[in-house]
């Protein structure tokens, strides 16, 4: 490309939205007008930009998700009661996260704990359940799920679906934050209380039982996999739930 | 959909609300960045915990629409950072060099014969996602959303002229892809090359000329 050809290239963006101020406008206008290649890429941005502006409202009306506004205004709720951050439940998951970020600082040395496994995972239950609960009422298909799980993290995972036998229903499936967003996390409720099912891929552990920040945590690993259920400490209303959880899970 | 400057909001609730006017486009935007609704909902949530916890930080007078904007492209990048994905800088460096390779073709169909299509919406929106992120982001910014250069830079971390070479190249490539047939659900609607005197709104698309000019 010529010097020329490339200093007038780099107006092109301005010319073919119309920012381009007058004088340098008739510039390129003139050149264009001599140099059949740049008309030729002229054309096409300003095709580009026609067509975009064109179809511009409709690309824009991207159909939102089902309760996407609902949780989005209970986001706002909590800042327009109490901040968000003085909740006590972001409180509480800003103590664990504190208490979590000295451990993972001790793992760096040491192979990682199964209490630190468990408070980093406790943590991140209390998060997503304080912030990104589901609508009242909105459920999540198991296939779907595991649909989900195969797509993002290439896990062929058996998800419990939920059970009204039970009282057992699964509400989302998210990234964790722990190990860089790469850990599964199945958000369920259980008799009104809050159940988390994480899927450690590849990792095996001995079973344990332990509680951390007041809730209970239990590790098990099958088909190769490692699974961490977490539920309120000492609410037997989830026992049943839970059971049915980790027999199901593989 | 809202496209003014906002004025200060009075107070939590007003700030709350006038926010979530933005919802819609948020997640139309959202969507051409990850390309995958679970994500994109999960990126808007998040865009506004951070949008109301840190709403002190807004500065009344300035635009809430580019704030909150900048607020979803910075926790986007975060997130492909945190994930330890390719940086945006590696990622624009590699298809600034391919872009400049695929800038030369010569169009078959006019801008005006590709706006008869029945399909243009999906095959605009398969040509803008087949697009390499940092082109695709500058592009929708610009033409879809009309940001100003400048709020554009600041939304990508990245300075104006670099913001104008992707937007040049990135409207280079959506028209080839469209024009060409080759965004994947534009190929069956294609393939009517137009003569060469066919006119895009300001300067003949099809010129006499040789297709490459590198």
């Amino acid at each position: 490309m010529k010097p020329n050809c490339r200093r007038i290239c780099d107006l092109l963006a301005q010319y073919a939205d119309g920012t381009l101020p007058e004088a340098q406008r008739g510039d390129v206008q003139r050149h264009l007008d001599a140099c059949p290649p740049c008309r030729v890429i002229a054309g096409k941005e300003c095709g580009a930009r026609q067509l975009l502006r064109a179809c511009a409202d409709r690309l824009r009306a991207e159909p939102l998700p089902p309760d996407l506004r609902t949780r989005c205004q209970a986001l706002a709720g909590g800042q327009t009661t109490t901040r968000a951050w003085l909740r006590p439940s972001i409180r509480f998951a800003i103590a664990a996260l504190l208490i979590v970020f000295v451990g993972a600082l001790l793992s760096i040395v040491t192979r990682q704990s199964d209490a630190l496994l468990a408070a980093q995972l406790t943590a991140d239950h209390i998060k997503c359940f304080g912030l990104f609960r589901p609508a009242e009422g909105k459920t999540l298909d198991a296939e779907q799920a595991q649909r989900l799980l195969s797509e993002r993290f290439g896990l062929d995972v058996h998800v419990p679906p939920s059970s009204g036998q039970e009282d057992l229903s699964l509400l989302n499936a998210r990234t964790c934050l722990y190990a860089d967003g790469r850990i599964p996390h199945l958000m369920y409720e259980a008799n009104g209380q809050d159940l988390s099912l994480f899927v450690l891929e590849g990792e095996t552990r001995a079973p344990a039982e332990l509680t951390a920040f007041g809730h209970h945590t239990r590790i098990w690993s099958r088909g190769g996999n490692t699974f961490v259920l977490i539920t309120p400490a000492a609410e037997e209303s989830v026992a049943d739930a839970a059971r049915y959880v980790a027999a199901e899970a593989h | 959909m809202l496209r003014r400057s906002s004025p200060a909001p009075s107070n939590a609730e007003d700030f709350s609300a006038e926010a979530l006017q933005f919802l819609e486009p948020l997640f139309a935007t959202a969507m051409r960045l990850t390309r995958n609704r679970a994500d994109a909902e999960d990126l808007v949530q998040d865009t506004f915990v951070k949008a109301f916890r840190h709403a002190g930080q807004f500065k009344p007078g300035t635009n809430l629409r580019a704030w909150l904007y900048t607020i979803l492209h910075n926790t986007w990048r975060n997130r492909r950072r945190d994930a330890s994905r390719d940086t945006v800088e590696v990622d624009s460096e590699q298809v600034e060099q391919a872009a400049s390779g695929a800038a030369g073709g010569e169009p078959v169909e006019t801008p005006e014969r590709i706006l008869m299509r029945s399909t243009l919406d999906a095959d605009l929106q398969a040509a803008l996602d087949e697009l390499p992120g940092a082109f695709r982001q500058a592009v929708w910014l610009r033409d879809v959303e009309e940001f100003t250069y400048a709020e554009i830079a600041e939304m990508l971390s990245v300075p104006i002229g670099t913001v104008m070479s992707r937007i040049s190249r990135g409207r280079r490539m959506l028209f080839e892809k469209l024009s060409t047939g080759t965004a994947s659900s534009a190929a069956a609607s294609s393939g009517t090359a137009s003569s060469g005197t066919a006119s895009a709104p300001v300067v003949p698309v099809t010129a006499d000329a040789a297709g490459s000019h590198q």
